[in-house]
């Protein structure tokens, strides 16, 4: 049950990153999943590599995932912006197969994982992951700094102005289309650290990212379209749901119950649980 | 002396449909100027197309006497034309006190932006009290207040106004032309598209009038309210 809280701030961590660029973009980012995949893969690398401490190593993961944002901003979705929605889920869906082809062409399809384990803190008889204790706070502090940045900073204030109205930024003398590009990095970024804190806690494969994508679907759209700071509360209640139920069901039934929730938060609160009634 | 601002033969439109047909403006320091004319006359066009909002087809624009015509709205803004646009335009979601902030998004006017911050909140005081609200909970009037006050953050070279009455009770249509005239007064060069022609032409230096994307009439407003086709076509009289 704690367990699934931990875990559930890093779902959403990885639905926020999903939440920013749909909400500034109105772009559904089918990346998203593969992203998540990249982060995996590149603590594995990162790890090996450098045997530096897993969370320091967020920080160059972050970095790339910026910069990897950006460029894939100016590829695949500058063109599609404005355009009708199906032309973005193409295009981000085609980045998405190359990113997995990639990836199997380089890792196969085979589990990894990454082998490092912090001691963990027993409270009473029950037993607390070290992992999972860490991934929470690194996830939780990413969240915040997230939604401090878009709340009090003015790269932060550009892109929710931005966001929400995009010619009037122009008139303001914001570039429009580098603000995009940014909060679409941002996006990648969260995504890609997100994928890399897993990494932690459960063995991947390069195909993983896809469930993670799903889980984020759902935590948007039960925390509601361009709340980040919602997304990641919608991510906890997904894990303690989950938490929950695995002591009495198999995990395969995880999906189903998921996605049950999903369609009934749809039909019943269309805006999300945290949604205001009128915007 | 120069122009600042100086539209020459500008032909636009949307799409398949020009709507500009070739209007030449010119816009003097410190002056208050105004662009008349009926419904779909093309005055909103005219400014959209000047701020870079909708890309001119033929056509030159110079703003302090250069060339500026094939740049972006935001490298524009970021020059000091401002547009202050139809319809007010805020950004909903944040903060009275955050949308006068993007007004001093660019490198111009963040240097100034405390000073000005205080300036348009003597301006309009009722912003001040209400800086926390989130935009999209003031009147009409406030929000235009608040786009004014947005368009005055940026350090304007020129400030252009869309429809500054549009929607707005007579009471505060005259409050806000009062503003302007003082503004004029502090050397700020204006120019306002108004449906309302008698206010505009009772306060403006320079008018020109627009019909069907051309210029018909222009010249020093006490004159152009002089004019028997403007008494009898847009004045009612």
């Amino acid at each position: 049950m704690i367990d699934g809280l931990l875990v559930g701030s890093v779902y959403g961590l990885a639905a926020m990153g999903l939440s920013l660029i749909w909400g500034v973009m109105n772009v559904i980012n089918l990346t998203h999943g593969a992203m998540i995949a990249l982060g995996m893969f590149g603590m594995y690398v990162l790890f090996g590599a450098i045997t530096g401490h897993p969370y320091v190593l967020l920080l160059p993961e972050i970095g790339v995932g910026l910069l990897l944002g950006v460029v894939v901003y100016w590829v695949a979705i500058h063109w599609v912006i404005g355009r009708p929605m199906l032309m973005s889920l193409l295009s981000t869906f085609a980045v998405n197969m190359i990113i997995i082809g990639i990836g199997t062409a380089v890792w196969t399809t085979s589990p990894y994982n990454v082998n490092f384990n912090l001691p963990g803190l027993t409270v009473g008889s029950y037993t607390f992951t070290g992992n999972h204790i860490a991934a929470a706070v690194a996830a939780l502090i990413l969240a915040l700094a997230l939604d401090l940045f878009l709340r009090r900073t003015r790269p932060g204030k550009a892109i929710r102005a931005v966001s929400d109205h995009r010619e009037a930024a122009e008139l303001m003398g914001i570039s429009s289309t580098t603000v995009l590009s940014i909060a679409f990095g941002i996006g990648i970024a969260m995504a890609i650290a997100s994928g890399a804190l897993v990494a932690t806690l459960f063995p991947f494969t390069i195909l993983s990212g896809g469930t993670y994508q799903l889980k984020s679907f759902v935590v948007t759209v039960l925390a509601g379209l361009g709340k980040p700071l919602g997304a990641l509360v919608a991510g906890v209640l997904l894990g303690l749901l989950e938490g929950a139920v695995t002591p009495f069901m198999a995990a395969s039934w995880i999906p189903l119950i998921e996605f049950t929730l999903f369609v009934v938060v749809l039909v019943a609160f269309p805006r999300g649980i945290f949604g205001k009634v009128a915007a | 002396m120069a122009p600042v601002l100086q539209i020459e033969k500008i032909e636009s439109g949307y799409g398949e449909v020009q709507v500009l047909w070739g209007i030449s403006l010119e816009v003097e320091a410190g002056k208050l100027t105004t662009i008349v004319g009926a419904n779909g006359a093309g005055k909103t066009t005219t400014l959209r197309t000047a701020m870079g909002s909708v890309r001119p087809w033929h056509g030159r624009i110079f703003l302090e006497g250069e060339e500026v015509t094939r740049l972006s709205a935001h490298a524009k803004a970021g020059r000091g034309l401002v547009l202050v646009p139809e319809g007010r335009q805020l950004f909903p979601t944040l903060s009275v006190e955050e949308n006068l902030e993007m007004g001093g998004y660019s490198t111009r006017a963040r240097k100034r932006q405390r000073a000005n911050l205080e300036r348009v909140y003597e301006l309009f005081p009722r912003l001040k009290e209400r800086r926390k609200q989130r935009s999209s909970t003031l009147s009409g009037g406030e929000q235009q207040m608040l786009a004014m006050g947005r368009g005055l953050m940026q350090e304007p070279v020129v400030l252009m106004i869309d429809e500054l009455s549009l929607g707005l009770a007579p009471v505060l249509t005259q409050q806000l032309f009062l503003t302007l005239k003082s503004l004029r007064g502090q050397g700020i060069t204006i120019v306002l598209v108004e449906q309302n022609v008698h206010l505009a032409l009772a306060l403006s230096d320079y008018t020109y009038v627009l019909a069907e994307g051309r210029v018909t009439i222009q010249g020093e407003s006490r004159q152009v309210a002089q004019m028997d086709e403007v008494r009898r076509a847009y004045l009612g009289l």
